[in-house]
């Protein structure tokens, strides 16, 4: 019961030091909130990205084109060649027709495909492969492409992979943002936690006399530096919301026929609620440091 | 009860302001120290109250060893303890109602209790009324009343009081004096400072003398 009202003691203390510099304390979650939403952006920006390349394919896989005027003959020929490759799995053939029709069905150039009087597509294989080794795929390809009547041999998971890897790399930049940008916050509301407790001193120094422990000294402050990290991240999410509401209106806007395959992709609840959890406990972190810093001063300076 | 043992204390400096001083002061007692300007006296209350530690020799409490004791257990001593600061520290940017409910605050009382204890409070020492009065706008006696009414306020078993008729003309040293009485006649240990006469002559308890630190005189009144 003690325990509970000397926590609403300090939860209460630490709403008035907000509501009692209401510019100051706006513009400082402001500036925080702004600085946690820019790796929150840039995380949505990744997600979607992310997202929008998982709508294509990403089998490990090499497309064989043959040309146009290829026989079933030559087809047969060349799908012997390819199933004497080791390294491959099956063989798929697509005959133009179907390729034309999959298309039709897959995207939205219909009323283009339509009004073409010939197919303008090649008979082509599917070939699933074992490994995606670079090197043996090369080889695989050049034998290929020197085979009679194909037209080209495209690697698809290449480009997939190539995706991949900048999603990695796109990864590790958001990730090091998000770092950098979280010790922005320790480092801010350390600051304030800071001046707080210097033009606190008599009261700090009063109270411990007559018999606050450093943890009663502490309580308020790191309510203080929780609720600031907590309204922070709160923001951060806000704005982040915004923005991609308003990506996806754009996206919309200049895009209609692709608003299926671009997409935006918000942070699910857990992970908004997750965030704004973690910012309040970077508060916290930051205001227990500096107010234990700053008793230590105190204490060495009497 | 309070026993010093061969207690000293030499502050940071070089200073030796207290010097071997052994005294035993059971519970429910009151005692005067006097002593000229600098003789120690403060030290010796800071002593009792855990506020400053012993350099060397001990100083017990409730039979509580305070150069053993840990920052917290020192700060929930404390709690028992009313302290009047010589030099008051009140808070200035506080009004009187809110100086006095300070103690209360830590020890986590209920707002509505806290309240009740702070008038009580300030009724003793006759500020009733100037709840609302910043501690600027207060003399200094009054200050000084203010202070005596933040160390009553939760009930101690202790009270330690550091000139605490210092700034008070002579009807409120009068009544002060009579108020730390009914606090030693309710059972509350009693230990205050004083250099005032008058005081002295008031008080009808055991006095101890100091000079430069030192223990110098011993009697009863
Ligand atoms: N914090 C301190 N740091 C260094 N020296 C101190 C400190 N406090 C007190 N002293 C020194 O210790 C000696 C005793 O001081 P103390 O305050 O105990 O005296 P006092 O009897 O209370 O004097 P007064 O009647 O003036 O209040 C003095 O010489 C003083 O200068
Ligand atoms: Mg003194």
């Amino acid at each position: 019961m003690r325990l509970l009202r000397l926590h609403l003691h300090a939860l209460g203390a630490a709403l008035e030091r907000i509501a009692a510099q209401p510019v100051a304390s706006l513009f400082s979650i402001l500036v925080l909130g702004a600085a946690i939403a820019l790796p929150v952006v840039a995380a949505v920006v990744l997600q979607s990205a992310m997202a929008t390349g998982a709508g294509f394919d990403t089998e490990p896989h090499v497309s064989v084109y043959l040309s146009l005027d290829a026989s079933a003959e030559d087809a047969k020929r060349v799908e012997q060649a390819i199933r004497g490759e080791p390294d491959v799995m099956a063989v798929t053939y697509v005959p133009r027709a179907q390729a034309l029709a999959e298309l039709q069905a897959s995207t939205h150039l219909a009323e283009v495909l339509a009004a073409l009087d010939t197919n303008p597509l090649p008979d082509a294989f599917t070939v699933r492969m074992r490994s995606t080794d670079p090197a043996s795929l090369a080889k695989v390809r050049t034998a290929w492409a020197a085979l009679p009547k194909v037209d080209q041999v495209a690697a698809d998971f290449e480009w997939s992979e190539r995706l991949a890897r900048w999603a990695r790399l796109g990864e590790h930049l958001v990730g090091g943002a998000g770092l950098l940008l979280a010790a922005a916050v320790v480092f801010i509301v350390a600051h304030l936690v800071r001046l707080q407790v210097l033009t606190r001193r008599e009261e700090i120094e009063v109270s411990q006399l007559i018999g606050a422990t450093s943890a009663d000294v502490r309580r308020p402050f790191l309510y203080h530096g929780a609720l600031q990290g907590l309204l922070a991240g709160a923001l951060a999410v806000a704005l982040a919301a915004a923005f991609a509401a308003w990506a996806r209106h754009e996206l919309l806007a200049l895009t209609p026929n692709y608003a299926a395959e671009l997409k935006v992709v918000f942070l699910r609840p857990a992970e908004s609620a997750l965030l704004v959890a973690a910012t309040g406990l970077l508060g916290l972190l930051a205001a227990w440091g500096a107010v234990s810093h700053q008793l230590r001063r105190f204490a060495r300076d009497r | 009860m309070i026993r010093f043992s061969a207690a000293a204390k030499r502050y940071p400096g070089g200073l030796e302001a207290l010097r071997g001083v052994t005294l035993e002061i059971a519970d429910g007692e009151m005692v005067a120290i006097t002593g000229h300007s600098g003789a120690g006296k403060s030290t010796l209350l800071k002593l009792a109250a855990g506020i400053e530690s012993a350099t060397s020799g001990t100083v017990l409490v409730q039979g509580q060893n305070l150069g053993a004791l840990g920052e917290s257990a020192l700060a929930i001593l404390r709690r028992r303890v009313g302290f009047v600061f010589q030099e008051h520290r009140l808070l200035f940017d506080r009004n009187a109602f809110e100086n006095v409910a300070l103690p209360l605050h830590i020890s986590g009382f209920s707002r509505h209790e806290a309240a009740r204890r702070v008038r009580a409070a300030l009724d003793k020492v006759g500020l009733l009324g100037r709840e609302k009065a910043m501690p600027v706008a207060l003399s200094g006696g009054e200050q000084q009343r203010l202070c005596i009414a933040r160390a009553i306020v939760n009930r101690p078993m202790m009270l330690i009081a550091d000139e605490p008729t210092g700034n008070l003309d002579a009807d409120y040293a009068g009544a002060i004096v009579d108020l730390f009485m009914s606090f030693h006649q309710v059972g509350v240990t009693v230990l205050l400072s004083t250099h005032d006469e008058a005081s002295l002559g008031r008080l009808r308890c055991r006095r101890v003398t100091l000079a430069g630190g030192t223990m110098v005189e011993e009697g009863g009144a």
